[in-house]
């Protein structure tokens, strides 16, 4: 249990590691539209030319990044095999008999299968790879404070996200605990039909539920001793601030966007896909 | 013959991966059937990761351990059977009660072992005079007792499967002193009454001295000394090296031998010291 790294946060150094979270959001957001904008063959190729370089200049192992994509290969595998299969335009290219594959099949199932790769590895790296849960909870909130004019409680969401976050690991490993002691009395949870290992749960979660409860109200006591009031005029010990490398970073990837928008109008005609 | 023996144990956490640690290296010792035998260390040393080795809760990365000359992972399927052989008590086990009444968690041990209803009772009444709870408590909520009377609760849980190893992760930390001695006695008398053998980890040095025959000194993962009570506790220069000590009172017999009185070092209880130090001045007390 202890191999779950939460939020898959990976420590290294890198620029993309450094950037201010709030920006990093922003990139996100904009890189996802990019991926869906890419509509022909070389902006599909730059696509994953940005990928690439996202990876690179992440400083995270292949490996990793790799892995992350693992879950959902059978996704894609799937959609990728419906598209092949039942697109019936363009060039008929192989005839089985059973099924026609047309060229235009086969390019529609490749460019879904690298926007999906690149829609992952692009968010995943830019996102939970190089920030940590509290700092994206922070840019979360710093990018939704101006709805505090309407009303919502935004620094209260943020709060409840951050403390939410900060207990996942703790309460894993509380789990971990209570699983062993329940095991050393001889509790089976491995065995049994379906119904006897729902049952075996329950000698784990109400102590789980015992301890939350408990970790709750502690935490409520240690908050409040230290005069925590909510977000009213309250100051920060780390002010994020907007670098140079911050602008340029965003500048590149909006920059990026407009030359994939160029490349659909003025380069299609050109090409055969 | 030796209860427990741990033969070139090592144990890894996260293996193959860039936060591999190395909980136990190469690990050696033998547990003498029927005694108390202490397990010190400073945090992170690696006594809980031990502990979860001798019942089968953790698998030995290397080597092998031994219950009664027979490797516990021979029949990795019977690792259970293991289990109630080897009653662990963890840390702070009264986080892990989770029934209406204490009888009834009193009775998950037993009843996952399969035993009878009638035997099932017998066993919970023992257990907890063992622990010195009144049967009064049986039909109360675990919940509704005070920590020292649920974490007395938890350890009758384990002790009600009468297990032959009684492995005990610091019973008494966090309570007041009489919740102390209530459940170090009770595990004395445990042993006494049914000859099981008792492993138990404490931060009290005092305690140590008062209950166990052997002591086991880990450090960063290794065995440093490894030894009875007074073989241990002589070396109180090498437990303070490791960030241990000994007992305040024998400390001062070691104390007030340096300063060249003749004084007997192994002394661990202040009856002794008194008797000791009257000896000096020519007379009983």
């Amino acid at each position: 249990m202890k191999s779950v790294s939460l939020g898959q946060y990976y420590a290294v150094k890198s620029p993309i590691h450094s950037l201010d979270p709030r920006i990093k959001i922003v990139l996100a957001i904009l890189y996802i539209v990019i991926v869906f904008l890419c509509s022909n063959l070389l902006s599909m190729a730059l696509l994953l030319v940005s990928a690439i370089v996202i990876v690179a200049l992440s400083n995270i192992p292949l490996k990793i990044v790799i892995k992350s994509v693992k879950p959902i290969l059978f996704i894609i595998a799937f959609t990728a095999i419906i598209n092949i299969f039942w697109t019936t335009e363009g060039n008929l290219w192989l005839d089985l008999g059973f099924a026609k594959v047309y060229d235009k099949g086969v390019i529609n199932a490749l460019f879904l299968m690298v926007r999906i790769f690149v829609l992952i590895i692009g968010s995943s790296i830019l996102l939970t790879y190089t920030t940590t849960p509290i700092a994206l909870t922070d840019g979360i909130e710093r990018l939704l404070s101006p709805l505090k004019r309407i009303g919502l409680p935004v620094h209260d969401f943020a709060m409840i996200m951050t403390i939410a976050l900060r207990f996942i690991p703790t309460l894993m490993e509380e789990a971990e605990k209570i699983m062993n002691a329940q095991k050393a009395r001889g509790a089976d949870f491995t065995n049994g039909s379906l119904i006897q290992r729902a049952k075996a749960l329950i000698p784990i979660l109400i102590p789980l539920f015992s301890s939350s409860i408990r970790h709750a109200l502690d935490l409520a006591t240690a908050m409040e001793c230290r005069c925590y009031r909510g977000g009213e005029g309250r100051t920060r010990m780390k002010i994020l601030k907007c670098r140079a490398s911050d602008i340029f970073a965003l500048l590149l990837v909006i920059g990026f966007g407009a030359a994939v928008v160029c490349i659909n109008i003025f380069a299609s005609p050109f090409l055969p896909f | 013959m030796a209860k427990i023996k741990l033969q070139d144990v090592s144990f890894f956490y996260g293996k193959g991966t860039a936060y591999c640690k190395e909980a136990l290296k190469k690990v050696n010792i033998e547990i003498k059937e029927g005694s108390i035998t202490g397990l010190i260390g400073h945090t992170g040393s690696g006594k809980s990761t031990m502990l979860q080795l001798l019942n089968g809760l953790a698998t030995p990365s290397e080597g092998k351990v031994y219950l009664d000359g027979v490797d516990i992972w021979e029949k990795p399927k019977e690792i259970g059977k293991v289990r109630f052989r080897v009653g662990l008590v963890m840390q702070y086990p009264e986080y892990q009660l989770f029934e209406e009444t204490v009888e009834k968690d009193i009775a998950f041990g037993p009843k996952n072992m399969g035993l009878n209803e009638a035997e099932i009772a017998e066993r919970i009444n023992e257990a907890i005079d063992f622990v010195g709870l009144s049967s009064d408590v049986l039909q109360k909520n675990p919940f509704d007792l005070s920590g020292g009377q649920k974490r007395r609760v938890a350890i009758a849980g384990v002790i009600a499967m009468r297990p032959e190893v009684l492995v005990l992760d610091e019973p008494a930390a966090g309570l007041d002193p009489q919740g102390r001695d209530v459940i170090l006695d009770g595990i004395f008398k445990y042993r006494e009454k049914t000859g099981a053998t008792v492993i138990i980890v404490s931060h009290s040095m005092e305690d140590m001295a008062r209950l166990c025959d052997d002591i086991i000194v880990l450090s960063h993962g290794e065995v440093v000394l490894n030894g009875t009570r007074d073989e241990v506790f002589a070396e109180s220069e090498m437990l303070e090296r490791i960030g241990l000590a000994v007992p305040q009172i024998t400390l001062l017999m070691h104390e007030l031998n340096a300063r060249g009185i003749k004084i007997n070092n192994g002394i661990y209880t202040e009856e002794a010291a008194v008797d000791e130090i009257a000896g000096l001045f020519g007379g009983a007390r």
